[in-house]
């Protein structure tokens, strides 16, 4: 009963009239800022700091976390009109998203992405509620070796993002590993491939490459034939906007498993957002029965990885309370922050209920508005996609280097397109390059290279399930062959 | 009679030594800027902003404060934007001790902290030896000959090869002849987990985190990496206390300025932080954090600067860590 005692005393605190509009400015905010790409929840809350300091702590607290996880739901927008990611954890829904609205469904998908994210993102505070303390013990069982594995799992789901040729999608897949090793090297302070250059020194920002790749990349790609301009077909009223029953009936997985994933990945200190909407959405083309429709416009694509990096919120306060971590909201509250301040605790779950709400409330009519956005002519669009990129890059780095490097990702993008190679491998291959590298090096300085302790029961399972994953393309050959033969005999 | 242009020269002649004087005391007039290494939410990125908050809330400052985050390369990105702003008056940086570690080890490195201005010493930040409360080791020592007993054995979590937490491991094992593991991790939310998690045995942490991680149960100290004991920590001892002759070099936090900065916006700035340091917002900040304060004006920034370089690369060379300069 402790549970609902906090809970109750939790609501309490969260719908005075000062924390409930704190809550509302916190994710309209949030939505704002995960619109916009380049401006993320933690240049924002560093922003925000000093007024922080002015305001009572659970107001303040409340609203940072308003911004953190109504940036998600915000997130998803610019990917499925304009194939630009607005935040870093929602890279993977531009590769269905994007689809769906080149097709007309954009609000479907619009949809979809707000009610994906408030059914994990509720999931997830209600198992932070339950699970979290035996979880977070579970959590910290989790080490280089474990990660490895995880890392090594996203890799293999290399396998379900290949189009046509599997060949071209590990190659681009290489690609995004090598640009994973830029900068400088963790271990040994040594630099590489930076080419002499102070700016390489940090390595590359992923959403800048993602930013390239796919949206200029597509932008160049299309600009090529000369044809009148067009409109993208946009239903007219706000029911044939929202996804359907069968929309939604086709995401019941999905929704399960964003949360699931989502959740699970959260609790990992060491792993993020990004990772759990990748591996969401590889889980979620694995066991789908027309697994060929992702890529090309799949709803499940958008609902599973939107899922998951809302249920992550839930779940990555797990680790931030655990190792009192929660310094980037501008407070250091440390491991006995549940038992110093249960007001505070419960006043912020709580406020996590009323948000998801809100942000569906906010997110659902604006469908209707961000879907006329591709009303218009391609002459418009594609400025816009452009500026919106560049805008982005800007924003995120205010550096002139960052927006060259835009502009050499665009081109590879153009390139990857015209001889036909997948760009999602090559992203993917970036994200979990550098954790997996990480991983193996910490794991080997751990066991002084001895390699069995790669062979640990978590990630022996892991990489079991991995090496199942790179035997799909195989078994599809041997179904191939297999109806070839039934054929013959008929 | 005197003419007109008489008294008015006259005049002149009274005020202009006025003029000189209160032209003498530079102040702000546009918004000020402080670059800083790290991204939103970095160590010098919230000192910055509650530097920021300090000056206006105890009104030392007639301008807006903006924190500039030029993160990458250890220092190296902002050290080049500080510089580019040459005699820019309404600008400062907040350095670290990875500003004189980072060009060491980086060649590509092409401005250095010791080509900017230095203002002022802030601070230094202390850091304690850690395990897990259930650990089997009750002191430093008992640590040390379980290492001795076990070469590499025995692991610590740290960040990178040339952080503090390494330099302070090769100096003991210099030391004392004993070897064990260092393992590096990106951010202090890891190494912390690698610890509670089991999968090393010790860290150096910053004593407010480790505060809470003790109250908890979790953790144990087992020295202090100070040269004194820190209010908060008066039952533990320092390295030199617990019977190790080692001087860990100190980490530093400091406030530099573009390289050609006026000599009376340097005046104002180092004015500036010494009151900054006298008031109320200031020690509080200080005592919260549990941080060492270590005042110093520009000419003492500058010569601690050199001494922790020379020690760094005397640790390296060591410890076989390449130096590029």
């Amino acid at each position: 009963m402790d549970i609902l005692d906090g809970l109750l005393q939790g609501f309490q605190v969260a719908l005075t009239a000062s924390n409930l509009t704190m809550c509302v400015i916190g994710v309209v905010l949030g939505t704002i800022i995960g619109v916009l790409p380049g401006l993320g929840p933690p240049a924002t809350i560093a922003m925000l700091l000093p007024l922080t300091f002015k305001l009572d702590p659970t107001g303040a607290m409340i609203m940072l976390a308003g911004i953190y996880y109504g940036a998600k739901y915000g997130g998803s927008t610019t990917s499925i009109l304009l194939n630009v990611p607005g935040e870093s954890s929602s890279v993977v829904t531009c590769i269905d998203g994007y689809r769906m609205a080149l097709k007309g469904r954009a609000g479907p998908a619009l949809g979809m992405a707000a009610i994906a994210s408030f059914i994990a993102g509720t999931f997830g505070v209600v198992a932070l509620m339950l699970v979290a303390p035996p979880l977070a013990k579970l959590s910290l069982a989790f080490s280089a070796p474990e990660y490895f594995a995880l890392m090594v799992l996203g890799l293999a789901m290399v396998v379900l993002l290949s189009g046509e040729s599997l060949v071209k999608a590990l190659l681009a897949m290489l690609v995004g590993l090598w640009i994973a090793s830029m900068g400088t090297d963790l271990f040994s302070a040594t630099s590489r491939f930076t080419f002499g250059q102070v700016q390489l020194l940090g390595g590359i920002d992923f959403v800048i490459v993602a930013i390239g790749v796919f949206a200029v990349g597509e932008v160049l790609g299309n600009m090529e034939p000369v044809k009148p301009a067009e409109m993208l077909p946009v239903p007219k009223g706000l029911k044939n906007l929202m996804p359907t029953w069968e929309d939604m009936r086709r995401c019941r997985f999905a929704f399960v498993n964003g949360s699931v994933i989502g959740f699970l990945i959260g609790v990992l200190p060491g792993a993020g957002s990004t990772i759990a909407s990748f591996i969401s959405y590889g889980i979620e083309k694995a066991v789908s029965r027309h697994p060929e429709e992702f890529g090309q416009g799949a709803i499940e694509g958008v609902a599973a990885p939107e899922g998951a990096n809302n249920a992550e919120t839930g779940g990555a306060l797990v680790p931030l309370i655990l190792l009192g971590a929660l310094v980037l909201w501008g407070f250091k509250p440390g491991p006995l922050f549940i038992q110093d301040s249960p007001q505070l605790f419960w006043g912020l779950v709580a406020s996590m209920y009323i948000g998801n709400v809100l942000l569906l409330i906010l997110n659902l009519p604006l469908v209707a508005v961000f879907a006329q956005l591709l009303r218009m002519p391609s002459y418009a669009m594609y400025p816009l996609i452009l500026g919106v990129s560049i805008v982005g890059v800007y924003t995120a780095s205010s550096s002139m280097f960052q927006l060259g490097l835009l502009a050499v990702f665009g081109l590879l993008g153009y390139a990857m397109r015209k001889l036909d190679y997948p760009t999602a491998p090559l992203v993917l291959g970036l994200v979990l390059g550098d954790p997996m590298e990480k991983a193996l090096r910490q794991s080997l300085m751990m066991s002084q290279g001895d390699l069995s302790i790669l062979f640990r029961p978590i990630p022996s399972v892991l990489l079991g399930i991995a090496a199942l994953l790179l035997m799909i393309p195989l078994f599809r050959k041997f179904n191939a062959l297999r109806v070839q033969m039934i054929d013959r005999e008929a | 009679m005197p003419s007109r242009t008489a008294r008015a020269l006259a005049l002149l002649l009274l005020i202009l030594p006025l003029a000189a004087i209160s032209h003498a005391e530079w102040k702000p007039t546009k918004p000020v800027e402080i670059i800083v290494h790290t991204g939103p939410g970095g160590g010098s990125d919230v000192l910055a902003r509650a530097i920021a908050v300090m000056l206006e809330r105890e009104k030392l400052i007639p301008v807006r404060v903006q924190v500039i985050n030029k993160p990458g390369g250890n220092g190296a990105v902002a050290a080049a934007a500080i510089a580019e702003r040459k005699d820019d008056p309404h600008t400062i940086g907040l350095i670290t001790s990875v500003w004189i570690a980072g060009p060491l080890t980086t060649s590509e490195a092409q401005v250095t902290v010791h080509d900017l201005k230095p203002i002022a010493q802030l601070m230094k930040e202390p850091a304690v030896f850690a395990v897990r409360a259930d650990s089997p080791f009750k002191s430093l020592k008992e640590f040390i000959d379980a290492a001795k007993a076990k070469p590499g054995a025995l692991k610590q979590s740290g960040g990178s090869v040339t952080s503090r937490d390494n330099i302070i491991r090769l100096s003991l094992q210099h030391a004392t002849g004993a070897k064990w593991a260092f393992v590096s991790f990106q951010g202090g939310g890891e190494r912390l987990a690698a610890l509670l998690g089991g999968h090393v045995d010790i860290m150096v942490i910053e004593p407010q985190e480790a505060g809470e991680q003790v109250r908890a149960g979790k953790l144990r100290v087992l020295a202090q990496l100070t040269d004194h004991r820190l209010a908060g920590y008066a039952e533990v001892p320092t390295l030199r206390e617990a019977g190790f002759d080692v001087t860990p070099t100190p980490q530093i936090r400091g406030v530099v300025a573009p390289p050609q900065m006026p000599a009376d916006a340097v005046a104002y700035w180092e004015g500036l932080f010494a009151k900054l340091r006298e008031t109320a917002s200031w020690k509080k900040y200080v005592h919260d954090n549990q941080l060492e304060e270590s005042f110093l004006p520009g000419e003492g920034l500058r010569k601690s600067m050199v001494q922790i370089e020379k020690e760094l690369r005397q640790q390296y060379q060591l410890a076989g860590i390449k130096t590029v300069r």
